[in-house]
């Protein structure tokens, strides 16, 4: 216990890591019914295409198989897709999309279920389509859609470019193309439909039971009310379990539906890989501008998301991505234009940082490109530049509160770096070295856009022995969430965290809390939770007042009992004020509800206030690299990271290392490769994630001096654990090699490309 | 490189062992691939014919039971046996979610056929409980918060498990090496380490088993 007396701050073993460790867990994968049947999907493997018509004959005639589905036999609306209504569940008169269903199939084994998927067969006109967002929006493109391929376009506009730009001395052009990622998270997508007559129930591995059970009902024709979503313990997400859920979720429950059987739906990684939702891949161009004295004065950002085939999540990331563009700088000057494309790629999803990472490895580049041109160390343009005490208004012109932390985290993590030392001796061979810095401005929460998501329920249930029950409406995927709610439940009631008993998010429990994203979890719950446990007060403070024979406004609670305020001796065990109630029948059940505050915001011009509340950091990168092998190894990585307050030390400090070696993957290893839409490596021996051996050294540093508005002044991590890293990582290959590299991932092959470019005879080089 | 420590070999890339988990849709689109045509023959099913009796020995209990040739430990233990502990992350020797124990030796039980495991001595997650208590490397991994999602740690532990009984006290660098084989994509492997390192100091002092 730390914080006078409370768990606040502390590293109390989570209340998850028993299951964990000794493998109770029960992911979806691990649970069996009776009677149970395995699904499985008959997909695409090309990416443009018209159908002439689906033949399930063959599929039938496999034993074992129960039902074969296709769009015809969808009782609701064939549509899934979070915003925009472009995506049936299954295939109609087009294939889109590499992964796209012509069928569902339910049999008694996975085996016969999808080798029942193989047997199904589609006449098939090939279509040429698009396969890249520039030439997506070139007149005469393969329409994707009917609509055109041009989805949505965002912009800032502030100040004036023209009188600004007379005043840079120095100006930078790039090109950026950064590209995509997959989540990979180690459980792969998996839910299991269980229906009785009327209504259905879904058990699923996701971030958001609340869109689960929309997409259900939808499909189904039911009334939400007959679709109960429970969230099943989640083998990782990191916004793949976000929007993409839905689809298998949907396919589940049609064929429980048709078979009135339990039926079990896990991708095979294969199939996962080559089908679900990615990280965006996006070109960035930049025109930035600097005066002599090394004081931006401009900042040109066009971004083109590839947003694939169907619109998903796509708008919101670029939101997200237009609003982040220029990062922690003061710049008087802005323009951005942020758009986004169809193609007939893998649609692009939710992904830790929603858009913000690739644009801010972009301001990152261009502001280490700027610091070479003006002879200036990059941490010395970055000082001149950041938001500061004298500098608080943002790209979009919000002012923050004081204090802006941008440049204590820059200081810290540059001071930290010095003093790291790298994980592991190096082998011998030539290695050069590097330094890296970036920075990031992180909007806490959902972007104006979708601020009427934002908001969430609790319910917390007093127990008779003292303990309580807390139900929230956000999930724990990883990241911690039911330690924080956990943390923050203890620290309200007064009593010990291994009393508190959170239990996951069902639509039965708790009103529709949106998604659990945006490093928001543990901020929305934590407030919902704190609103639920001063509505309980009201009734709680007066019966222990009561029995203390003090007035109610003098109680207090903690270590497990209440107490009067100011005489710390006079006390009653918390179970004892509790039994009171039940016995005076006073209601010991409170819900609680958080949303946002509202703010003012212009989607057209982009200025006004786009979020909250703002989260800073720094990361500092040091690598090694040999040139004549294009191989790169980060040493060490320095994090400081403006959070508000610690809720929970262990789970905070893992979230930023977890986000570093996550960002480390894209930054150097993890490439998509697609050929014609379709993904060339959907396996971890071809598309490569970090691991063990590759995890750099990491020092973290935390700065608790400018509270958020998230339970005792905390702030998210999720995200801004994992944005800066890649830039940073980027930055100091660069240093290490002498020469810009403009793509990523910084694969061997690019690397050795950008040597070899720097060399003086390059050119004869074919 | 150090992902192939202590493990069966990796199959070449694009072979999948276990059919039934294998390729996806590809006959689907069979007037653009040159799968299976409408009319031509479906590829054959194998019955759940050809079965033979096997006796395996896991977590010190011997059981008989019939299995078919071609099975996984991991498809056996998971969905004959009902012993989930052990997770399938990939089934194809690339994640380490189903690290067991054979002769304590980690292995991928995708990658083993249950009857490889014959005759030998299989452990898995739930076999390192010490009755009620938590084993002294689970412990460790409680005390260090050395998981996020949860996914990978029961192979993460009983890797650790079988890396001590190998090294008893290894350096940090052998624990980068040789918990390497198992993937953790929440990023969990400083705290993972250090969970090793305290295992392995518990243990110097007499402390483990
Ligand atoms: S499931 Fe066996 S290595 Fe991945
Ligand atoms: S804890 Fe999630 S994969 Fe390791």
């Amino acid at each position: 216990m730390t914080d006078g007396g409370t768990p606040l701050g502390g590293s109390h073993a989570r209340p998850d890591a028993l299951a964990k460790v000794t493998g109770q867990t029960r992911y979806v994968g691990d649970i069996a019914l009776p009677g149970m049947l395995h699904a499985a999907v008959a997909a695409a493997d090309v990416s443009s295409a018209r159908v002439g018509s689906v033949d399930t004959s063959r599929a039938l005639e496999i034993p074992g198989v129960e039902a074969v589905m296709t769009a015809q036999d969808v009782p609701g609306a064939n549509l899934i897709g979070v915003i925009f209504p472009d995506q049936p569940l299954l295939v109609e008169d087009r294939v889109r999309m590499v992964g796209d269903r012509f069928a569902v199939v339910a049999a008694r084994s996975p085996e016969a279920a999808w080798r029942s998927a193989t047997a199904v067969s589609a006449q098939l006109e090939p279509l040429a389509g698009v396969h890249d967002p520039v030439e997506a929006l070139k007149a005469g493109a393969d329409a994707v859609h009917d609509s055109g391929n041009l989805v949505h376009t965002f912009r800032v506009e502030r100040g004036d470019i023209k009188k600004a730009e007379a005043r840079a001395t120095v100006v930078v052009e790039a090109e950026y193309r950064i590209g995509g990622q997959e989540h990979a998270y180690l459980e792969p997508q998996a839910c299991l439909a269980i229906p009785e007559a009327g209504r259905v129930t879904v058990l699923a591995s996701c971030q958001c039971p609340f869109y689960i059970q929309q997409g259900v009902a939808r499909v189904l024709g039911l009334p939400l009310s007959a679709v109960r979503v429970e969230q099943a313990p989640t083998g990782g997400a990191f916004g793949g379990k976000e929007d993409y859920p839905s689809e298998p979720a949907a396919c589940a429950a049609l064929l429980a539906w048709r078979t009135r059987r339990p039926v079990r739906l896990l991708y095979p990684r294969e199939h996962d890989l080559q089908a679900t939702t990615k990280r965006h891949a996006m070109r960035v161009h930049h025109r930035w501008g600097a005066d002599r004295a090394g004081r931006l004065r401009f900042a040109e950002v066009d971004v083109l998301l590839d947003a694939g085939a169907y619109a998903g999540l796509s708008t919101v990331v670029a939101e997200r991505a237009n609003a982040s563009a220029i990062g922690p700088y003061d710049v008087a000057a802005v323009r951005v234009r942020t758009r986004v494309a169809y193609t007939n790629n893998l649609f692009g999803g939710a992904f830790r940082g929603f858009g913000a990472p690739q644009v801010t490895w972009a301001h990152e580049a261009t502001m280490d490109r700027l610091a070479r041109e003006l002879g200036l160390h990059p941490v010395e343009l970055r000082r001149r530049n950041v938001l500061g005490e004298r500098r608080r208004v943002t790209s979009t012109g919000q002012r923050l509160p004081a204090p802006v932390m941008a440049k204590a985290c820059l200081e810290k993590a540059v001071a930290a770096s010095s003093a790291g030392q790298p994980a592991r001796a190096l082998p011998p061979g030539r290695w050069l070295h590097g330094t890296g810095t970036a920075l990031v401005l992180y909007g806490c929460n959902l972007h104006h856009g979708g601020q009427h998501l934002d908001r969430s329920s609790a319910v917390v249930i007093l127990q008779a022995d003292g303990s309580a029950v807390v139900r929230v409406g956000l999930t724990e995927m990883g990241q911690g969430n039911l330690v924080a709610a956990q943390t923050v439940a203890a620290t309200a009631l007064g009593i010990d965290p291994v009393k508190v008993e959170v239990w996951q998010p069902d639509t039965t429990t708790v009103a529709d809390s949106g998604p659990t994203v945006a490093s928001r979890g543990a901020h929305a719950s934590g407030l919902a939770i704190l609103e639920a446990v001063r509505r309980l007060r009201r009734r709680l403070d007066p019966v222990a007042a009561e029995l203390l024979g003090c007035e109610p406004s003098q109680v207090m609670l903690g270590g497990d009992a209440a107490r009067v305020f100011g005489e710390p001796e006079q006390t009653i065990a918390m179970e004892q004020v509790v039994q009171e109630m039940v016995r005076r029948r006073i209601e010991t059940i409170a819900t609680g509800w958080y949303r946002s505050r509202r703010r003012r915001f212009d989607p057209a011009t982009g200025l006004g206030s786009p979020y909250e509340f703002y989260a800073m950091a720094c990361h500092v990168a040091r690598v090694a690299v040999d040139p004549d092998l294009g191989l790169v190894r980060v040493e060490h990585v320095a994090a400081a990271h403006d959070v508000g307050k610690v809720l929970h030390r262990d789970a905070l400090e893992g979230q930023i290392q977890g986000g570093i070696v996550q960002a480390m993957g894209w930054a150097l290893t993890e490439e998509l490769k697609l050929s014609r839409g379709r993904l060339l490596n959907p396996g971890f021996t071809d598309y490569l994630i970090p691991t063990s051996d590759d995890a750099p050294a990491i020092s973290i540093a935390l700065l608790e001096d400018a509270p958020g508005s998230g339970p005792f002044g905390s702030k998210g991590i999720g995200e801004p654990s994992f944005i800066p890293t890649a830039a940073a990582i980027r930055n100091a290959v660069c240093d290490a090699i002498g020469a810009e590299v403009d793509r990523l991932p910084l694969t061997p092959p690019v690397i050795v490309e950008a040597v070899a470019a720097r060399h003086p005879f390059s050119f004869l080089l074919p | 490189m150090a992902r192939d420590r202590n493990r069966t070999d990796k199959p070449g890339k694009g072979v999948t062992r276990r059919g039934f988990l294998g390729t996806v849709g590809a006959g689907a689109v069979a007037a653009v691939t040159g799968l299976p045509r409408p009319g031509e023959a479906v590829p054959e099913i194998t019955e759940p014919k050809g079965m033979v009796e096997t006796a395996l020995s896991i977590n010190g209990r011997m059981h008989r039971l019939l299995v078919e040739p071609r099975w996984t430990l991991l498809f056996v233990l998971r969905e004959q046996m009902g012993i989930t502990g052990t997770k399938i992350g990939c089934a194809r020797g690339e994640c380490g979610a189903c690290t067991v124990l054979m002769d304590g030796s980690p292995r991928y039980a995708c990658m083993t056929l249950a009857l490889e495991a014959q005759g030998h001595e299989i452990t898995t997650v739930e076999g390192l409980m010490d009755g009620e208590e938590l084993g002294d490397v689970q412990q460790a991994f409680v005390e260090e918060d050395a998981f996020q999602c949860g996914y990978c740690t029961a192979g993460q532990v009983v890797a650790a498990q079988g890396l001590l009984a190998a090294n008893p006290s290894p350096t940090v660098d052998e624990i980068r090496a040789g918990m390497a084989g198992n993937l953790c994509r929440c990023g969990a492997y400083v705290h993972i380490f250090r969970a090793v390192e305290r295992a392995a100091k518990g243990r110097g002092k007499g402390g483990g088993r």
